[in-house]
């Protein structure tokens, strides 16, 4: 069964009403192309600006119904958990209560449900296979823009499944964010902090990352979708292969292996992770704009952006696109979900600004990670390593205040003689450290995190008088041994 | 024949080719609307005058179903009461 747009509407409008301190429901600059209104939620507990955020979209095509219904009840979930300490079950996968209170209390959500409502009302209406926004046609004729094809990502390049002709389903618009859908969807990324990013789409069973365009290769950082034409209504240069930044790569992989990991819990699905050009080619979509928008423009904050495909092909489209039954197609995603958004929080980044007073008080370590450990492939095992981990982690150290503290003092410590590279390290915060690591693994009882720490504690002994700089020379010429 | 405005009649097809690839290529010179198939066919929704394009080319086209122009079932449109009625269960009236 599926919501009207006026009911996924009413679900956000009272929810907000009755958690006012936990949801805000707000309505986005512009109205669709026929007046309807479009409208946001921001979900989240405490306090506070910048924080870590994540926006979750859907019904960016018209057919694929579910997911604005799994974003609404998502949104009611959270809400409910947290306020009631209650853990979310979705079939055999449990989210423990504490897990949603980490991402209510670190993170704002940002949810669309229903970011094409014109499309929606067709659908129930007219023509349930419809995909494209209403946008009226020159003459009458052929109306409709691909939402997924018009945003400001090698706009109006037609690779693969893209399209200059306004009478095809895969038409990219008359400009790029020539639509008032998508330009709410940038108005969101343009105003708020947006670390990752989830379009929720239908159907199958994919989660799908950059790019969509050409094959990804992680050699020539000079074959950047910026140097390509825009507008020109041919497919990408013959043989181009876009470069993706290897530790975003590996990030991208890793998130995915979870959110896969976390629909499979739930009732076995096996959804795929891959490159969103093993779909088939396209261009101007939202996750790949989202995610290429830092190189477009320097200095632009970095956000992941995924898209999900739910649901599996059951035999005809028509059925796929929208089941007599989209239930467990809803659990499926909503477990993906929770997966994708709590692995946006960064552990570090978290004790800095609960510990030290403001996320930046990491920027140093951060910079070591991004810019020294990065760039080699033992380097970029350790940051797997970590990000691994630490969603096991996390719950353990924020229920611990004394251990919070204690981890809180290693990293400041840490970043301090981070400052001074060639200083020898200071054998007390190797000896601190490790204990506080050890502390956090007996909390955690995951022999992962056991080994994890085994691989620390082998890589940080003996100090005997390294530098900072030798001990991160050492990590990024040899990776962890995981035993 | 546009798949974008609604037509008369409209097929869900699978193209098959010898050449998998050229025949993805075609799909995409053509503008057809491609939809997902697990199984790694090449499937689309498509109008007479398509399918007869493909069989020009060289393609066998196989038709799986007719996909009327019609609303959603209304038995899968929640009504407002129930829509309410869920609403209220979950945050206990």
């Amino acid at each position: 069964m599926y919501r009207t747009v006026a009911q996924l509407d009413r679900i956000g409008q009272q929810l907000a009403q009755r958690f006012p301190q936990h949801v805000r429901w707000t309505t986005l600059p512009e109205t669709s192309v026929q007046g309807r209104p479009v409208h946001a939620l921001r979900v989240r507990a405490g306090t506070g600006e910048n924080r870590r955020g994540v926006l979750l979209v859907g019904g960016v095509h018209a057919r694929e119904l579910m997911n604005p219904d799994a974003l609404v009840e998502l949104a009611v979930a959270l809400v409910l958990s947290y306020t009631g300490g209650t853990d979310i079950v979705l079939g055999g996968r449990t989210w423990p209560a504490a897990d949603i209170k980490m991402i209510m209390d670190t993170m704002d959500v940002h949810i669309v449900a229903c970011t094409n409502p014109d499309g929606r009302e067709y659908v129930m209406t007219v023509d349930d296979m419809w995909r494209k926004n209403r946008r009226a046609g020159a003459d009458g004729e052929c109306p409709g823009v691909d939402l997924n094809r018009n945003c400001d990502l090698l706009w109006g390049v037609a690779e693969g499944q893209t399209s200059c002709s306004p009478c095809t389903d895969i038409f990219v618009g008359s400009a790029a964010f020539s639509e008032p859908e998508t330009r709410n969807v940038l108005s969101i990324v343009d105003s708020e902090r947006i670390d990752c990013f989830v379009d929720v789409h239908s159907y199958s069973e994919l989660v799908l990352y950059p790019w969509g365009h050409s094959p990804n290769q992680t050699i020539d950082p000079t074959r950047r979708f910026t140097t390509l034409p825009t507008g020109s209504c041919q497919p990408v240069v013959a043989g181009w292969r876009e470069y993706i930044d290897p530790r975003d790569l590996q990030r991208f992989e890793t998130v995915a292996q979870r959110v896969v990991q976390a629909i499979v819990d739930v009732r076995g699905q096996q959804y795929t992770p891959q490159q969103g050009r093993g779909l088939y080619g396209t261009t101007g979509t939202h996750s790949d704009w989202v995610y290429g928008r830092h190189i477009a423009h320097p200095g632009a904050r970095k956000t992941y952006g995924y898209t999900f495909e739910t649901g599996p092909f059951v035999g005809n489209a028509r059925d796929s696109f929208h089941p007599a039954d989209p239930e467990p197609v809803k659990r499926d995603v909503t477990s993906g979900l929770l997966a994708l958004m709590q692995q946006c929080v960064c552990a570090v980044e978290l004790i800095g600004l609960r510990v030290l007073g403001g996320e930046d008080q990491v920027d140093g370590l951060r910079r070591i990670r991004d810019e020294v450990l990065a760039t080699t492939a033992a380097g970029r095992t350790w940051i797997g390593l970590f990000e691994r981990l630490q969603t096991s982690v996390i719950p353990v150290l924020f229920a611990d205040e004394a251990l919070l503290r204690r981890a809180g003092d290693v990293v400041a410590r840490a970043r301090d003689a981070a400052s001074d590279a060639e200083a020898p390290l200071d054998d007390g915060l190797v000896t601190d450290t490790l204990a506080v690591l050890q502390d956090i693994a007996r909390g955690v009882a995951d022999a992962d995190v056991d080994a994890g720490v085994r691989a620390v504690r082998e890589a940080l002994q003996p100090v005997g008088g390294r530098s900072w700089r030798g001990l991160v020379e050492q990590l990024t010429s040899r990776g962890p041994t995981l035993r | 024949m546009s798949t974008s405005e609604p037509v008369p009649v409209r097929f869900e097809a699978v193209v098959r080719s010898n050449t998998h690839e050229l025949a993805i290529s075609t799909i995409d010179a053509l503008d057809l609307d491609r939809v997902p198939d697990s199984g790694g066919e090449i499937r689309l929704i498509v109008g007479p005058e398509d399918c007869a394009r493909l069989v020009a080319e060289g393609y066998e086209v196989r038709l799986q179903q007719v996909v009327p122009v019609q609303p959603l079932d209304p038995e899968l449109v929640v009504s407002d009461s129930a829509a309410q009625a869920w609403f209220d269960e979950q945050v206990g009236g």
